[in-house]
Parts: structure tokens; sequence; C-alpha cells
């Protein structure tokens, strides 16, 4: 009885209401003190549904039917309110704007003790000691409206720890941030781990950043049973084929030795981070020569596309004819007299490429793009899209040539109904009724939303909004298409979904242009990289010229996973270069 | 850079949602910001209900001063917001009684004197100044009632009014509370209604002059800015719950905003003086 467990679920089972079957389906575990646990899953298995009762919020706070029971500190969640459970379980969500609700940092991470009636003097001591452990003391009149988002995040943090739980429940806390505010979040998790007080709850899609905290790691499958629950070695490890036959998202570099060992190179055990990526390929004496770069990507679980149909290596220029012109354009935001944000960019897009822009937070990208794409004015003349002036043309001719999609889908939906909505960009165009109707059902074929074609755009799931968002901004016949973080704040199905559809757009010709932060996800689709820095243009050019240079530590960046494990390597000069996975060297085919 | 959710791109970072607090320095401030909220709200109470039953121009004038003078004396305004009290006020009480004037029906003032008075003549039409004198009484009204609101206004953050009403009227404080945590929406919504804006002019479905047109475009925008506010709403309102708001009649109140003899002295002289006003204006008959 001297170790009863922090968290006792037994045989849980949860139904959200006018749902059609439970997910979390029959999970029993056990959660002691010092613990940290990765809860992983396909998307749709009830993770996070399931983090949601460990502090009593289903079934209180959520129409939701609980099964089973859920103990902490030993006690059914039924019997005790949320606001007695957060003595013993806090949360932290994925979005740091919806947790904020003061004005300062001070009152804010006092808001849960003042709430549970602590003691004024108790309260400032642990609203001081939770804002030291972040890091945030110093900045505690501050408004945390002026945080960024790892530091909004941090604060999220604080306040959880403020309540003195014993247990910390995190859902996807650096969904939303970029790579420095997701290494800021990792750090301090990385101190609570260390101290040992805390159990430790993860949710996180993002396992080259939270594997090397972890102690152990919790699987759903796609039906939301326990299927796997043990150390994390000896689950990514001896298990990855398993896993990844659920759907689950592994460690790039495990991915990436898995790999290797399909090419025939001997690594054992399979390294989980890049540092031990690097060491596995340094103990191997011969490393097979690198696959030389096609000119047209493709990813890992793409098809090859043929090797002679390529063109030859990064270095050389024989790419198609320009299909976008940018010359000293230069953007303020908020008016004449608002801050420069674009700041004199020259940049040249060829037809067919497949461009990433990437910095930190700040940087100018978005601007940038919705500048090319006519979304907000450039100066007369600085942008030219296959021969029109983007912030001259209007609504119908700038649909003709570029298609935009926004970060949420939800924005640029106007219609009532799935092909009303597709229809509309044909209607701007002055198209008659007969060609929009077979037109519109041609891109509800390819975008497989055949069977939502009278829903209304709103009632799709994320992944179907994200496809008819695409097939809206292309259906007028754009050639180029631009979009703006397509995968910030999505699980790792979704974003590879989107990916492969980009992918196969590009192979059909289509320009696409991306904003986006995850830099591995560049590395294995975008053919070119545009690094940016407060405004400016660092340098431009083939993505694996820009990730083996110094550009991207110029801008602030990190490194992508599999860049960081093949830098550092002593023994494999010529794997330096090697930063995404289709360069991985190809496996024996010898079944094939 | 992030638009949505995330952290905000440059320059398009939304304003804070409540005013940078004063903390600790409130007592160094000016009389004003060291009163109780309350004080400053009970205070004028009275005189803007009476206010709504005067006639004349005479006695908002002088409630416009009065709060003016204390304002200026005591809120330690910024001198941007100082200024613009100075100027605004006459102007827009000027201008507000011209246009108020132009509404009035002239047989409402063909008893008075001024009403022989022409101001301006357009064929038929005179604008009398008995006309203009009733157009300004309205104005004046507005801007005392204006005025003596900002009394609170000007010189109080949300959260120390929030926790004054709490305090001391005893309201309850999930209302107060749940009130400064929607307050913080407002910022957000409006950044959020920025991108949806840009989004449909990039679909081409913003055309069309005309208010059938705009009013079709208000509603095209709602329905995005309303699924994300109601999901909003519903994240934080968790992230509360999960925070145990709600949890105690009562919460512990870190900031002790105590009712002190100078709070109850500003509400007395206050009431005092304007007693003294009406009892002057209304045998004179000035009200």
């Amino acid at each position: 009885m001297t170790t009863a467990p922090l968290l006792a679920l037994d045989a849980v089972r949860i139904r959200h209401v006018g749902g059609e079957r439970a997910t979390p389906d029959g999970v029993t575990l056990d959660i002691r003190a010092g613990e940290v646990v990765l809860l992983l899953g396909p998307s749709g298995c009830g993770k996070s549904t399931l983090t949601l009762a460990l502090d009593g919020l289903i079934p209180h706070a959520i129409a939701a039917e609980l099964d089973g029971t859920v103990r902490v500190a030993g006690v059914d969640t039924r019997e005790r309110s949320v606001a007695e459970l957060s003595e013993h379980v806090a949360m932290v969500f994925q979005d740091p704007d919806a947790q904020i609700v003061t004005g300062s940092l001070l009152d804010e991470v006092a808001f849960g003790p003042e709430n549970r009636l602590v003691p004024a003097s108790e309260v400032l001591e642990r609203a001081e000691r939770a804002l030291k452990l972040v890091g945030l003391w110093d900045r505690r009149d501050d408004d945390p409206d002026v945080l960024s988002g790892g530091g909004r995040q941090r604060l999220a943090i604080a306040c959880a720890l403020a309540l003195a739980a014993p247990v910390l429940v995190l859902d996807e806390p650096t969904a939303n941030l970029d790579p420095a505010g997701i290494d800021e979040v990792y750090a301090v998790l990385r101190e609570l781990a260390n101290d040992g007080e805390h159990a430790i709850v993860l949710v996180e899609h993002n396992l080259d950043a939270a594997v090397d905290l972890v102690d152990r790691v919790v699987v759903l499958d796609a039906a939301g049973r326990l299927v796997m629950d043990g150390p994390v070695r000896e689950i990514l490890q001896a298990r990855a084929l398993e896993l990844l036959e659920l759907g689950v998202w592994l460690p790039v570099s495990t991915l990436a030795a898995m790999r290797l060992r399909e090419a025939g190179v001997p690594i054992e055990p399979l390294p989980l981070t890049p540092s031990e990526l690097a060491r596995a390929l340094d103990a191997v004496e011969m490393l097979p020569a690198p696959t030389p770069e096609p000119a047209r990507v493709a990813a890992p679980d793409d098809p090859p596309l043929g090797g002679a149909a390529s063109e030859a290596g990064p270095a050389s220029d024989g790419r198609g004819p320009s299909a976008i012109t940018v010359r000293g354009c230069s953007v303020r935001r908020g008016g004449r007299r608002g801050p420069i944000v674009v700041d004199g960019i020259d940049l040249d897009v060829a037809s067919g490429d497949f461009l990433a822009i990437v910095g930190t937070n700040g940087a100018g990208k978005t601007t940038l793009l919705q500048a090319i794409a006519g979304v907000i004015p450039a100066p007369r003349g600085s942008v030219d899209v296959l021969g029109m002036d983007p912030s001259r043309a209007d609504a119908r001719e700038r649909s003709r040539r570029i298609g935009f999609v926004f970060q949420n889908p939800e924005h640029q939906f106007v219609a009532h109904t799935v092909a009303d909505e597709l229809a509309l960009g044909l209607r701007v165009q002055g198209a008659a009724d007969d060609d929009i109707e077979g037109e519109v059902d041609r891109m509800l074929r390819r975008f497989d939303l055949e069977s939502h074609r009278e829903q209304h755009p709103f009632l799709l799931s994320g992944g179907q909004k994200r496809r008819l968002s695409v097939g809206t901004a292309l259906i007028a016949g754009a050639p180029v298409l631009a979009l703006d973080e397509p995968t910030f704040g999505q699980d790792r199905a979704r974003a590879s979904e989107l990916l492969a559809i980009l992918r196969r757009l590009n192979a059909e010709g289509t320009t696409v242009l991306i904003v986006t932060h995850d830099l591995q996800l560049v590395a294995d689709t975008a053919t070119r990289v545009a690094v940016m820095q407060e405004g400016r243009l660092l340098g431009v050019g083939p993505t694996a010229e820009v990730l083996a240079g110094p550009l991207i530590e110029a801008a602030g960046l990190r490194h992508p996973p599999l860049a960081r494990a093949t830098r550092s390597l002593a023994r494999h000069p010529d794997w330096h270069a090697v930063t995404r996975m289709s360069q991985l060297p190809l496996p024996d085919r010898t079944v094939a | 850079m992030s638009t949505g959710a995330g952290a905000p791109a440059a320059g398009l970072a939304p304003t804070r949602g409540l005013p940078p607090r004063r903390g600790q320095a409130t007592s160094r401030g000016g009389c004003l910001r060291s009163l109780d909220p309350v004080a400053k709200l009970v205070a004028p109470l009275p005189v803007m209900v009476a206010l709504v039953f005067t006639r004349g121009t005479t006695v908002p004038l002088v409630f416009v001063g009065l709060a003016l003078a204390l304002l200026l004396a005591g809120g330690r305004l910024p001198a941007r917001i100082a200024l613009a009290l100075v100027v605004a006020t006459p102007v827009g009480v000027a201008l507000l009684g011209f246009t108020l004037g132009l509404w009035v029906d002239p047989a409402r003032v063909e008893e008075s004197a001024a009403a022989s008075v022409t101001l301006l003549e357009l064929g038929d039409w005179r604008y009398s100044l008995g006309a203009y004198l009733l157009g300004l009484a309205t104005s004046l009204r507005l801007a005392a009632l204006l005025l003596l609101s900002l009394i609170v206004g000007l010189t109080t953050t949300g959260p120390e009014l929030v926790r004054a009403l709490v305090q001391h009227l005893r309201v309850p404080y999930r209302v107060g509370y749940t009130a400064l945590a929607a307050l913080r929406f407002v910022p957000r919504f409006g950044h959020e209604l920025e991108i949806i804006r840009a989004a449909h002019r990039v679909r081409g479905s913003d055309r069309g002059h005309g208010p059938v047109a705009a009013a079709r475009r208000s509603l095209s925008y709602a329905i995005p800015l309303l699924a994300s506010a109601i999901r909003h709403a519903e994240r934080v309102a968790l992230a509360m719950d999960a925070r145990a708001f709600g949890a105690h009649p009562t919460r512990t109140e870190r900031t002790l905003s105590p009712w002190r003899p100078r709070d109850t002295a500003f509400v007395v002289v206050f009431w005092a003086a304007s007693v003294a006003v009406f009892a002057w204006a209304i045998p004179s008959g000035l009200a």
C-alpha cells in the first residue's frame, strides 16, 4: 500500500454523446509517481479523450459516457468534482491562447490556487516557484498576450504546477508552436521529469522532441484498445514495425534506421534520437553511398518516379520556365506607417517547383506568401505571377493563376454545400452551368469528396475540410498553389495525407509554395527552400543544399532530425548532406 | 509565422485584451486612481440618473466641467487622452448639439424668446437659436453622462473593477471573472475577422455593392467567426474548469480592496456637491 498509484484506470471506455463507438475502449493502466508516460495511437483512437477523463472533465464537464473506473488517488472520479480532482491532476491543453483568462502572468498562475481557496501568502509562494521554474518570474507583471507561443505554453505549465498536483497531463502541448517554442517547452518538461516529483502523462505526435524524456509508452490501436504498455525502448525499438502498422508515427531517426536496415546496413538496436542514429552510423565501417537527388523529389512512401525521367543533381539549374518573379518587394503591416515585415525580397519560382518558405515566427514568411498571392497588396510591379500583378488583378484573374489556402480552411468557406463551394470559383469566372457541373464532379472525385456533395462544408471532418480548401483553390485552373502553414496544429496522419496530395499535384505539374515550421517535412517534400529572417531573404536554393549549408542556423532555426544526425558523422563525410529520407540508400531489391 | 491560434504575425499582434496593470503603483498615482472603483462608480450614479430628467444647459454644463476637472486633476491620464478630452468634449458637444437641433420640432420652442432668433434660413425652413439650445442641452446631457462614467472608466483597470464589485457589492465572482475572460476574446476575434475577410476576398465572393451585398457578406463572415468563437469558448471553459474555477462560493482574494474613509469621503462630498448644484439650479429655473 506504500506506492498506491496516483492514477488507476480500469476498463475505461468513453463514448461521446452521439458517437458511434467508444474510443478509448477498455483501457486499464496505473500511473505512479515519477513516471513519464507517453500516450500513442493513430488519430481518432481516443488519446485526447482519455486525457480528459484523467481529471474528471469527462464525465463532469463534457457530455460523454464513461464506463469502467478512473481512480485518482484511490477515489473514483465520479464521486469527486473537477475542482477537487484538480488537487491531484493538472492539465495543459494544446492551444495556449485558450488557457489564458487574466491580464498578467502572476494573476494567471494564481488563478487556480485562488479558486481552491489557498491562503493568499501560499498562492504567492506557489506562483513564484512555478514561474521561476518555467523561467517567467521576471515577466510576472506582463500581459500574457505579449509572450511568444512557447512562452504562453510555458505559462500554462506554470499554471498547472501552481495547482500543486502530483500528476501533470499534457495534450499535444507543442502542436501549435514553432521550433523555438517546442524547444522551450521541452526544456521545462525535461526539468520536471528530472526532479521526479511529478507523474507526467503526455500526448504528443512530435516524437523527436519528446522521446528522450519519456520512461514508458502506452499505445492504443485505431479502435481505442490498449495494445502495448511498457518501457520506451522496449516498445519503440522492439515493436517498431507493429507501431508503423498501427499508424503510429515514430521518431525520424528510428524511421531512417529502419530504412537503412532494409538496405542492408546493420543497425542494432534501433536509435530513437538523432545522436543515437549518428552513433549507430559511425559504428558501421562502410555505409552504402546515399541515393543521388532526383530533381523532383519522391517521398519515402511514394512510388519511385523512375530514374530516367529525373533531372540532374541539385547544382544544375534545369528548371522550368519562371512562374513567379518577385523583385524588391517590401510590405508594411497595418498601413503606411506600420512596421516593415517583408523587406526588399527578390525571389524566382520556376514552374513545377515545390518551394518551402521557412523562418522563425515573425520572419515575414506568411506576409511574403500573401503578397505573392495578392491576399495583401504589394508595391506595383514588385510581384509577377504568370504575367499578372496579383495586387492589381481582380479575383477572377487571380484565381486562374494562383490559389491560396489559408491556415484554417473554415475561414475560406462561403457556400452552404460542398458542391457550391467548388462551383463558386467557376461562377466567378463566368463559366457555363454545364461546364461547372462537370468540373465540380471531377474535383469531388479527385479529392475524394463525392459522398459529401450536399453537405455543409463546416460539417466535414478536418481532413475533408482541408481537401476541399485545396480543391476550391485549384478549381479555376490555377497552376500555382500557395499554402500557409497547412499542417499547423494537425496530427501526423492528417498532415501526411495533405502532403501526399501536394506531392501528387506537384508531380502533375502544379507549382506549390508552402510556409511551414516543420523542417523534416520541408526536407522530405520541397524541391527548393527559401530561408527568411526579419523580413529579409537569407537565401534560396535546392533543398539539400540549403539544409546542408549554414542558412538554417543563420536564420535561428534548427536542422531537422535526420540532418542533425548526418551532420555530426565523423566516419562518413559523404553523408553530411543527407537530410531527406529519399536520400537514404534504397533497399536491396532482391525480391522485387 | 502563424496566424490563427499561434503566435501572432509581426505587426498583426492583437491589441491587449485588458489595459496593462498598474499593479502596486496604484497608490502612488493621482487621487482618483487610489480610490476604490466602487466609490467612483457609486458617487456619480445619482447625478447620472437625475441628469436624465433635467432640461436646459446649465446643470449638465456644470457636471461636464466638474467631471473634466476631476479627471484632469486627479486621474493622472496620459497626455494624449487628457488632450483628447479637453478638445473633443467642446467640439463634440457643439457638433452633436447642432445636429440634434435640426430634429427639434419648431413648435416646441415657439414660446421661448430664443425662438425668434434665426441662425440659418433655407426657404421656408429656419433654424432658430431655440432649436439649437434644445439640441445643445441634449448633447450636454450626453456628454455629462459619458464624462461621469469615465471617472471610473479611465482610472480603473478591468480586474480592479471586478475585484471591487465582488468584494463590496457581492457580485458573484463567477460572473465577474468570466466577464474578464470573455473580454480577452475581443482582440482575438478582431484579428480573426481580418483573416476571414481576406480569405473571402481571395475567393472572389465579396463582390457586389449596396446594402444587400453588404448584408450577405457580413453573414458569410459571421459563420466561420461564430464557429471558431464557440470552439474557443468551449476550450477556455474547459481550461477554467480544470483549474477549479467555480469550485467554492468564494475565492481567495490576493489583493484586498479595503473600503477606506477617503472612499466614503469622496462619495459624500460628491453627493453633497451634486445636491448643492441642484439646490441652486432648480429654484433658479435652470434645471
